[in-house]
Order: structure tokens, then C-alpha cells, then sequence
């Protein structure tokens, strides 16, 4: 196959711009992220989360968003396996050459972000994608559709027949169940907006009568998080996160040529305190969960 | 002893080359696409004139011992290149730039030469900007220049300490260009073992490739020598260490005149030896005359002190303190020319008084000018010279004197050249210091640059053409032919010779006493008793290195023994030559320094009558004596004038 | 001093290598680190223990940019700022093992022992590192006013001396500081502006032709040049390349 040649410079230019987005996305992520420690309830979190899943916008980003993580992967890979291949008989003694082990380390910190990638679809966005189960939630609103209330207006003023009677008492018990087990938790279907923390097994019975079940993210996170050994992963995860962003934003901006004698130390430095943001920020969320929950 | 033609044009010397630039010979586009040269060497000179001669259509190939063109030694180059531009308005002319070459020269070189490259030496600039060589800037954006020794104005082009790495840079960018246009083939790494002669005409070289030892012949119109000198003869000198003189003696071997091989300089501000290890001297450049001063102690039980290490030259008192060249010199002091500073340091030490280890040495003292101007002023004007004294001798010299001492650093003999740069063999041209031509006795600073970008650029070009004008009637020359096939044959006898010997002691063994021999009786002050007893020594080595020389490893393989070994064999050779031209040349004047003629002051002493002639030596066969031809040197545009710094 | 050596020793280029283990003693800490290996090889030769250790050097004055060895983990040795040629034996302790190794890159094939062959370096410049003009019909040098910061920027990238420790100490043997050096020289003064855009693209691909890696910024050619040639001229030919690449018309 003839693919056509791509300058090493281009690829990297790619890949860099393909970072700061990252990185900007990082940094929106991490900020929905924190919600979780409002003690609202989940209510911000929901609400923030609810319009990164319903604005188109954002909807358009997602599909970017893969876009350029998959293009970042594939790219840094084969740019790493050409590095590999510049050097066929390596150095007998190891480089004592003055450099930075976060700069080093990128591909390595990089796959260790993609274990971490791996591990967060599979307990997250497959959820969403109904390939994993999780818990789950879901609005009252939607619990006690206008369908279902018109079907109840309908069976209170004697206009079904018993068969759909029937029918219609076993699709509201299948319903109270669920705000019967919330009320049991202390919830009332009435006064909020969502029941959460229901099981794959209380939200199966609801398929075909109510739709608008979501995934309960805040749930979820507490309860991963509440799992010491699942944070502590999840943490150490992030230290290599943040060797690989104290050196990607000011590595991007030397490979976009935006380097300057006046202001390179302020991009140094704003990589560095970028990375801390963010990974502490991230961390804030394990952290506050193991200890004070 | 015949009087050799050096085909100087008619007309007044300002008038020469324009005469023969019209009168020259030319050849059509078409033809020099059929016309092949090689040339030999990819220094300042080599490279330029490939380049050129490239750009113009003819196909050449060029040839260097190292892995890039770019490392040739002309890149060590520090200080600067001349030109009579006159951009500082300070009364620089084309005339004064000649005149100051050939005073500087002692008056020993050709004058229609050395006018035609004061006259080039403003093109030479032009054309290394336009290369984009970056040359120190004013404010104002316009070049900058500085002044240099021998001259009393400011004509010296600069790119900090490096210019000569900059020039090559530029040359080589040119160079580089015309390989990629196909005019051009490099062949790196390949080393010249002979010239190849078919009907007296240089038609081709013999090469060895030093990646695995394979001889190859190579065929041409016409060669051009361009390999530098020969100073490596001393062992230790500032050239670089695959710098030889092999080539040239290949070609004088074949019948290329060689001329006054007996001028070489000594430059004094060296780093002085420090062990029998070392392999070279660096130098340092000779601006650290301009705030230092030169000193030796005057007491003998100081000397002893210093060398034991229980006296601190610091520790010595000012009145005990010896500072020669002020003392003989009150008028130019620590700034008179090379030749004259370096023999005041051989006789301070051998009078007793150097003041390292080895009793070859002198300070270079910058106390009283950090005294006078603050340590951040010296530290501006030579902070990398200084540091680059610490990185070598781990001594710092803002706090204890540098030590200094003069080694070889340029030979201004040579091939023997016509005005065409064309050398006793037709078709085989010589450039830059492998050609004796323009330096006369003694060589101004910043000049080597100039001659071998002149030479390469805008005289080659010129002059090769003329020659090649006549060459349109021969078809490509074959590799292929009995004189070829004798020239490889003799080569690998040769280095089959010098592998069967099989001794005991290594190359290096031989060369350092080479050097020894050559720094003592053909150095820096010679004696025709000196000499004499030199040649024999040279002899008795020579006969001894055919016997003893160990040459390891094999002939087809890369094998720097044997490089080695090859360069030493023409080493003796050459250094016959250079002593007995010292010897013949009873008289004194620049780097040639006959101690039995000197002045009362011991300044050197002239034969004007006797000895105003070049000395180009045809060679008879090894150890016959060489036949002596005299080309006289005429001055007409010129005042003869003693030379004289007090 | 005494030393105790590993080198690393193979006959030719297609011959396998290892590494051989010889002593010095009594080296004077004055002595240069070629020197050094001078002893060895008389030692080497004079005991007839074996052929003496090939190396590539020329001017031993830190300017040629011929000599380079990969001194235990450093291209030139420990010490900044020089070339191996300006590395004495007083930056080794007494009795320290050495192990000398040869540049390593795909594009510098070893030819014997430590030489190797940088030849890749020449046809990168002649992709494009020159400005293309022939002998003669230039302007007068004063002519072309370059500002003084300009000049000396463009000298600054201009030092470059070739020796390829930038590709050595490059985890990926990228050769991006070498030709960053060449394109910043030539772009940041007028006479090189002309042909830039043209010279930048030519001289990237031609780098990529030859199997050098890819930048992945750490640095470790600017820690170990010789010249201390900066990375801000890998940004400045990055920048050159973007806009030779958006100015690009089909």
C-alpha cells in the first residue's frame, strides 16, 4: 500500500495540536468532575453532565474528541516505532545526558494514560453504551409518564377494559417499585427530580413502559471511589497523567514553534502549573471520597 | 640552474589581470560539459574552486581524507580575512594591502601575485555574504572589521573566533550546491597516493579509499592541488593531525617543482607541550598580544622555583621580572610580528629561563591590563580564548599567567606555481598553502583565508579555463592505460613495502623523532652546522624507519597505521628538502631565520643581491641531490626596505 | 592515573562487535582524552596485543567536528561544551572504568570500532542547506544591512560544527537540532530568506529519507552540543516549516 509520505514535522504538528485539545478537555472534564463534591446531592454534576450529553455542540466535540484521541494514539505510536527503529543497536551504558524524565517518559506515561482510559470506559462510557452495567437513574417525570398518566385517567374513569386493567396495575407496580424503593431510601418520587442509584435489576422491568434511564454517574463514582484499591490505581494513574502533561503543553508549543526567549519560561511554568491543576483536581475527587466518606 | 618562467602578463602591475582576464582563453558551455577535473582537497581552496568550476559545467570530483568536506583544517581558522575594501575610511587601498603583504612577506614573493589577490580580496568578501556567511555586524547593520597584525589599518573581516569555519561553511554550502546540481562528485574519505602523468600532462590521480583500503585510479582534463601544508613534519604543530604533505609530494615526486620549502611560521601564542603524549599545540589567537605581556624571570633560582612548584608566578616581584619584548623592542613591544616574538621566546628558554616543566615556556600575563581595565573588559574581548586556556590546562589565567609558547602553524613554501597557478606540470594546477605563491617569507595574519578563497573563487576559474581551452580537442581520459595501470602498480608496491617490514616500533615513535630533529636544527633558528648535522640525522631515521617501522593490521581494511605510515615515508623526503633549502639559502628573512645572518640587534638579515629569488627544487630520484631553479623576483611598484620594529 | 577500558571493537561494517577491556596506566590528568587512546594504541601496537583502536579525529582543537565517542552515557564525555578532542583525563576519577562506545544511528552506520560514517549529515545539507548562488555577479557585502541581533543570532546557529552528538544523545537519533542549526542560520539573515521556504521542506524530507527519528523534545542535544546550540532553533524550523508548508501552492 502507497501510503503517501508524511513529514515527520507534520505528524508532529498533529499531534501537538491534538494535545492542547486534550488538554483543554482535560481541564472542562476535571471541572465537572469537582461537582461531585458539592453536597447537592449530584444536582450540578447531573445538571453539568446532562448538557455535555444533550448539547449538539458538545455532541459535534465528542465525535472530535475521539477523533483526535485516536489520531494522537495511532501517530505518537508510529513516530515511537520509527524512533525505535533511528537507533537498531543501542548504547551499552545508559544516557547520562542532562534531560527531563518527564520528556523521556512520554510514551510510556502515555500508555499508562490509556491503561487508565481503558479502565474508565469500562466502568463509565460502557455503561452509557449499555455493553456494561452500572447503576443507574432516572426523573420522576419520566417514571410517571404523560402516557402512563393517561392511561391511569383512563383506568380511574372506567374506560379500559379489565384485561388492559391488568396490564396497566402490573406496569405501575413494576413503576412503584422503584419509587417504593426510593422512598424506603429516604427519597421522595414527589419533591426530586431524579431517583438515582437503582440497579441493572430495578431499571430492567421499566424497558418498555418509561424510557429516560441513565446511567448514575455520581453513583457510580462514589462507589469505585469508596473502593481503596480501585482509587489508589486510579491515582498512581494520574502521577504518570501528570509527568505526561508537565511535558506536553510546553513540548507542544516548541514543536508548534511558538518559543520565545522572553516567554519560555512562562510556558514552562504554566505546563507545569497546568499539569498540577489538573491532576490534582482529578485526584481531589479519590482522595476526599476515601477519606471522608 | 635554469631561470624558470612564471608567465607574469604584460602591462602595469594594476593592469595584469584585467590584461589577461581579456585575453584568456575560453570554452563554450557545450565543451565544458566534456571536460572533467579533479581536484584534491576540500579546504577553503579546494572547495571554492570545485564549487566554481561546477557552477561553470565542468564535471569535477573532489576529493577529501575526512568524512565531510567540512572538516578541513582551513575551519580552525580564528581570527579573520583581509580585504582592501576600506569600509573604516582609515586609507586601505588595493596598493596599501599589496604593499603590506609584501613587506610582511620579507619581500620573497611574486609581486604580480600578491597584487592580483589584494585586487580579488574585496570579491571575496562580496561573495562570502552573499553565501550568507554571517560576518560581525556594526549597529548600523554594515560589517564590522578589526585590525590585525602587520597592518595599520582596520581590514580584517570576522566571524568571532571562527571566521575560518564560517569561509569553509560558505564554501561548502557552495560545494554542497553543485553536488546536488550533479556538476559536482565528492569522494569522502578517499586519500590521494599519486598523480597520474600521460604524455607529461597531469591526467589523472590514484586514490585509496580509506573505509577499506581499495585503490582506485581516477581520470581527468586536468588536477588541481589543493591540500594544504605540510607543518604536521614537525609531529606537533597547530594543524590538524590528518593534515600531510603527501600529496604535494607525490606531485613533486612526479616532477612539480617544490619552492623555498624551508619558509614555514611559527606562530608564537601557543599552548605550550606539556608532556611527550601530546599529539598537537593549540593556538591561541595572537589578538592576546594586544592587552598581555610577555615575561620570564630574571633570576635562575626564580626559574628552578617555578619549576619545582614552590614559587607562584605571582609570587614574583615586579623588578624580578623579565619582560623581554618590551625591553628589546620599546617601540612595538608585545605587538611585533610572529616571527620576531616567537624567536625572543626560543631565546629567553634557551638561555635557560623557560619557566613550565619542560623549560619551553613563557607567561602571557594579563595582570596589569585587568589592573588597568577591569576584569569584565578582558573577560569581553577574551573570554572564550580564556576559558578555552582553562578547559586545557585547567589553570585559570585571570588569576595566573598564561604560558605560551611558539609552534609551527603554516607553511608558506610549497608547489611551485605560474601566475596561472599552474605548476611545472602542465594541467596540474596548485591553491591555497599547497602553492608557495603569495606569502613570500614570512605570512601576515588573516591572510591564509584571503589567498585560499582568491585563489579557489576567482583565480582558478579564470586561469583553468585557459588551459582547458585546448583540452576540447581530447576525448574523456581512460583510467584504463599502461600509465595508470604503473602509477597503481608503484602504489601498492609501496604499501605492500611498508606493510612487509613488520618492525618493532610504531609510526608514531618515528614521527615524533622526525619532529624533534626538525624542530631543532630546521625550527625556528637554524645554522648551517645545524643543518648539516640535521640531514644526517634525517638520513640515519629515515633508514632506520625502512627497517624498524611497524605497521599493523592489513592493507585492505581501515587502517590509520598505515595512513600514517605512507605520510611519514614522504616526510623524510620533504624534510630533507627543507633543510637543505635552509641551507642553501644563506640569509635571513621572515620565518627563515639563518642565525649566521642577523642584524646587530639579532633581527633577521637579508641578501638582497644573492637571494632575491624563488628556490624550486626538481626532483632526481630519492636521495639524489635535487636540481635548484631560480625564479628572481623583480619589484618594480615596491621600495625595498629593511624591516625593522624598534 | 589508571584506567580500566571497555571499547567498543568491530572490524568493519558488517563484521559483530563487543567490547574489549584494556588498561592504561600512569596518564597524566593533563592528557587529553584522544591522548589517552594514543597511548593505548602505541601500547596496543608495540605489545602486538592487537589492532590499534580506530577513532575518528582531525584539528584536536574542539572546531572540525570529526570527533565524537559516547563516553560512559554522554556524547563527548562528561564535561559541557566540549568536544570529546577538549575532554581531559582530570573529569575521570583515578581507577574509573570507561566504557567508549560509537555514535548510534540507523543513518551512522559504524565503520570500524568507534569511526562511523556521517555522511547522511553532507546529504541533508546538500537537500538544500546553502544559499544558491554561483561564483561572481553578487552585490557589494555592504550592500545587504543584516541588524546586529540578526547577525548574531544566525552566528549562534552558524557554530554548529557537524559532529553529530545531537543525534547521539537523541533517545531517538533525531537529527533535528543539526539541521534546525543549518535552516535558522540561513533563515534569519536576508541572503537566506530568498530560498527558506524551499530549503526547510527539502531539507525535512531529506532528514526523514535517511532514517534519523523524530524530535520528541527532551532535549539531550542541546544538554550535549559541543556548541551549545540552542532548541530554540528546532522551534525556529518548525516555524519555518508551517509557514513554508500553509504558504505552499499546489
Amino acid at each position: 500500500m502507497n501510503l503517501p509520505k508524511i513529514a515527520s514535522i507534520s505528524k508532529k504538528i498533529v499531534v501537538a495540536c491534538v494535545g492542547l485539545f486534550l488538554l483543554v478537555f482535560l481541564l472542562v472534564h476535571m471541572g465537572i468532575n469537582l461537582c461531585l463534591l458539592r453536597p447537592d446531592g449530584g444536582a450540578w454534576y447531573i445538571a453539568a453532565s446532562n448538557f455535555m450529553g444533550t448539547n449538539y455542540i458538545i455532541k459535534v466535540f465528542e465525535v472530535v474528541l475521539f477523533a483526535a484521541l485516536i489520531a494522537h494514539i495511532i501517530i505518537t505510536v508510529a513516530l515511537q516505532i520509527q524512533n525505535w527503529k533511528a537507533r537498531p543497536v543501542r548504547y551499552h551504558q545508559p544516557s547520562k545526558s542532562k534531560t527531563s524524565t518527564a520528556s523521556k517518559t512520554m510514551i510510556w506515561t502515555g500508555g499508562l494514560v490509556f491503561v487508565f482510559l481503558v479502565l474508565h470506559f469500562v466502568n463509565f462510557y460502557f455503561v452509557k453504551m449499555g455493553l456494561v452495567e452500572g447503576k443507574y437513574m432516572i426523573q420522576t417525570e419520566e417514571l410517571f409518564s404523560t402516557e402512563l398518566q393517561n392511561e391511569y385517567m383512563a383506568a380511574t374513569q372506567g374506560k379500559l377494559s379489565e384485561e388492559e386493567v391488568a396490564l396497566f396495575q402490573s406496569k405501575m407496580e413494576k413503576v412503584n417499585a422503584i419509587a417504593v424503593k426510593a422512598e424506603a431510601e429516604g427519597l421522595s418520587s414527589n419533591d426530586m427530580k431524579w431517583i438515582m442509584n437503582l440497579s441493572a435489576e430495578d431499571v430492567k422491568p421499566l424497558e418498555g413502559i418509561v424510557e429516560g434511564v441513565e446511567p448514575d454517574f455520581y453513583n457510580m463514582s462514589y462507589e469505585l471511589f469508596g473502593n481503596k484499591v480501585y482509587s489508589i490505581i486510579y491515582l498512581l494513574l494520574f502521577v504518570a497523567l501528570a509527568f505526561h502533561l508537565i511535558h506536553a503543553m510546553q513540548s507542544a508549543f516548541q514543536t508548534l514553534g511558538l518559543n520565545h526567549n522572553k516567554y519560555n519560561k512562562f510556558i514552562e511554568g504554566f505546563s507545569w502549573i497546568y499539569a498540577i491543576i489538573i491532576v490534582l483536581g482529578f485526584a481531589t475527587v479519590p482522595v476526599y471520597i476515601m477519606c471522608f466518606v | 640552474m635554469n631561470t624558470l618562467d612564471s608567465k607574469i602578463p604584460e602591462g602595469p602591475l594594476a593592469q595584469k589581470w584585467t590584461n589577461y582576464k581579456a585575453n584568456q582563453r575560453l570554452v563554450n558551455p557545450a565543451n565544458k560539459r566534456k571536460l572533467d577535473v579533479i581536484v584534491v582537497g576540500t579546504g577553503l581552496a579546494g572547495a571554492s574552486a570545485a564549487a566554481s568550476l561546477g557552477a561553470m559545467g565542468f564535471n569535477v570530483d573532489i576529493f577529501c581524507i575526512s568524512d565531510s568536506p567540512r572538516r578541513a583544517h582551513s575551519i580552525a581558522a580564528q581570527g579573520g580575512i583581509n580585504a582592501a575594501k576600506n569600509y573604516q575610511n582609515d586609507g586601505d587601498s588595493v596598493g596599501r594591502l599589496f604593499y603590506d603583504t609584501i613587506k610582511g612577506g620579507d619581500y620573497r614573493a611574486r609581486e604580480a601575485n600578491v597584487y592580483r589577490l589584494a585586487e580579488v580580496s574585496n570579491n571575496i568578501i562580496d561573495q562570502c555574504v552573499a553565501q550568507g556567511v554571517p560576518f560581525a555586524r556594526e549597529y548600523s547593520g554594515l560589517l564590522d572589521n578589526r585590525s590585525f597584525g602587520g597592518a595599520q589599518v582596520s581590514r580584517t573581516f570576522y566571524a568571532r573566533g571562527q571566521t575560518g569555519q564560517q569561509l569553509l561553511l560558505g564554501a561548502y554550502g557552495a560545494l554542497s550546491h553543485q553536488i546536488a546540481r550533479g556538476t559536482v562528485k565528492l569522494h569522502e574519505r578517499h586519500e590521494m597516493l599519486d598523480l597520474v602523468l600521460v604524455d607529461g600532462k597531469a591526467r589523472g590521480i590514484i586514490a585509496r579509499d580509506l573505509t577499506n583500503g581499495q585503490i582506485k585510479r581516477f581520470a581527468a582534463h586536468a588536477v588541481v592541488l589543493a591540500t594544504g601544508g605540510y607543518g604536521n613534519i614537525y609531529f606537533l604543530s597547530t594543524n590538524a593531525m590528518n593534515s600531510n604533505g603527501s600529496a604535494e609530494w607525490c606531485c613533486h615526486k612526479k616532477g612539480a617543482y617544490f619552492a623555498n620549502p624551508c619558509f614555514v611560521q611559527i606562530h608564537p601564542t601557543c599552548i605550550p607541550v606539556h608532556g611527550d603524549y601530546q599529539s598537537k599545540l593549540t593556538l591561541m589567537s595572537e589578538s592576546l598580544r594586544n592587552d598581555g605581556r610577555i615575561w620570564v624571570p630574571k633570576k635562575k633560582e626564580d626559574v628552578e622555583a617555578l619549576r619545582k612548584g614552590t614559587l607562584k608566578p605571582t609570587d614574583i616581584k615586579e623588578e624580578d621580572r623579565d619582560y623581554y619584548l618590551e625591553r628589546r623592542y620599546p617601540a612595538f613591544g608585545n605587538l611585533v610580528p610572529r616571527d620576531v616574538a616567537s624567536r625572543a621566546a626560543k631565546e629567553r628558554c634557551d638561555a635557560g629561563y623557560g619557566v613550565n616543566n619542560t623549560g619551553l615556556a613563557v607567561f602571557l600575563d594579563f595582570s596589569t591590563a585587568i589592573k588597568r581595565l577591569g576584569r569584565d573588559v578582558i573577560e569581553a574581548r577574551y573570554g572564550n580564548l580564556f576559558q578555552m586556556y582553562e578547559k586545557i590546562t585547567a589553570v585559570n589565567p585571570y588569576e595566573t599567567p598564561m604560558m605560551i609558547y611558539p609552534a609551527i602553524h603554516y607553511t608558506m613554501g610549497g608547489i611551485w606555481v605560474d601566475y596561472e597557478l599552474q605548476t611545472s606540470i602542465p594541467g596540474l594546477f596548485a591553491a591555497g598553502e599547497a602553492n608557495f605563491s603569495d606569502h613570500g617569507a614570512n605570512r601576515l595574519g588573516a591572510s591564509a583565508l584571503m589567498q585560499g578563497l582568491a585563489d579557489g573563487y576567482f583565480v582558478l576559474p579564470y586561469t583553468l579555463q585557459n588551459y582547458l581551452a585546448d583540452e576540447i580537442y581530447n576525448d574523456r581520459v581512460s583510467p584504463n592505460t599502461p600509465e595508470f595501470e604503473k602509477a597503481e602498480s608503484e602504489v601498492r608496491q609501496r604499501i605492500d613495502r611498508l606493510m612487509s617490514i613488520k618492525g618493532t616500533k610504531t609510526v608514531d615513535h618515528f614521527h615524533k623523532k622526525l619532529g624533534n630533529i626538525m624542530w631543532d636544527y630546521v625550527g625556528m633558528g637554524r645554522n648551517a652546522e645545524g643543518l648539516q648535522k640535521g640531514l644526517t640525522l634525517i638520513n640515519e631515521l629515515e633508514q632506520e624507519f625502512w627497517k624498524d617501522v611497524q605497521v599493523i593490521g592489513t592493507a585492505d581494511s581501515m587502517n590509520p597505521e598505515l595512513e600514517k605510515a605512507i605520510r611519514l615515508a614522504d616526510y623524510f623526503e620533504l624534510a630533507k628538502l627543507m633543510a637543505k633549502d635552509a641551507y642553501h639559502r644563506n640569509e635571513s628573512c621572515g620565518g627563515h631565520f639563518r642565525e649566521e645572518y642577523q642584524t646587530e640587534d639579532g633581527e633577521t638579515l637579508r641578501n638582497d643581491n644573492d637571494y632575491m629569488y624563488v628556490a624550486a627544487w626538481e626532483y632526481q630520484g630519492h636521495n639524489q641531490d635535487e636540481i635548484l631553479h631560480k625564479e628572481p623576483l623583480v619589484y618594480q611598484d615596491i621600495e625595498i626596505k629593511q624591516r625593522n620594529y624598534k | 592515573m589508571n584506567f580500566t577500558l571497555k571499547i567498543w571493537r568491530q572490524e568493519n561494517a558488517k563484521a559483530k562487535g563487543r567490547f574489549e577491556t584494556y588498561k592504561v596506566e600512569n596518564i597524566s590528568s593533563d592528557c587529553s582524552f584522544l591522548e589517552m587512546l594514543d597511548i593505548l594504541n602505541e601500547s596496543l601496537i608495540s605489545n602486538k596485543i592487537a589492532h590499534p583502536v580506530c577513532f575518528d579525529n582531525d584539528c584536536r582543537e574542539g572546531i572540525c567536528g570529526m570527533c565524537g565517542l559516547y563516553i560512559n552515557g554522554r556524547p563527548h564525555g562528561n564535561d559541557d561544551g566540549v568536544t570529546t578532542c577538549q575532554l581531559h583525563m582530570r573529569k575521570f576519577k583515578d581507577g574509573e572504568t570507561i566504557w567508549i562506545e560509537p555514535w548510534r544511528a540507523k543513518a551512522f552506520p559504524v565503520i570500524r570500532d568507534l569511526v562511523v560514517d556521517r555522511t547522511a549529515y553532507d546529504k541533508i545539507i546538500q537537500a538544500g542547506g546553502y544559499v544558491s548562488v554561483s561564483t561572481g555577479g553578487v552585490p557589494d557585502a555592504n550592500s545587504i544591512l543584516i541588524a546586529k541581533d540578526k547577525a548574531d543570532k544566525a552566528m549562534d546557529a552558524a557554530e554548529c560544527i557537524g559532529c553529530g552528538a545531537c543525534v547521539a544523545a537523541c533517545k531517538n537519533a533525531s537529527a533535528m537540532l543539526f539541521v534546525s542549526a543549518k535552516v535558522s542560520h540561513l533563515a534569519l539573515l536576508p541572503q537566506g530568506k530568498v530560498e527558506a521556504a524551499n530549503r526547510v521542506q527539502k531539507m525535512v524530507e531529506k532528514m526523514d529519507e535517511l532514517g534519523f527519528g523524530n524530535c520528541t523534545n527532551t532535549y539531550a542535544c542541546e544538554a550535549e552540543c559541543p556548541k551549545l546550540i540552542k532548541r530554540s532553533n528546532i522551534a525556529r524550523l518548525n516555524r519555518e516549516w508551517i509557514c513554508a508548508r500553509v504558504g505552499k501552492e499546489k
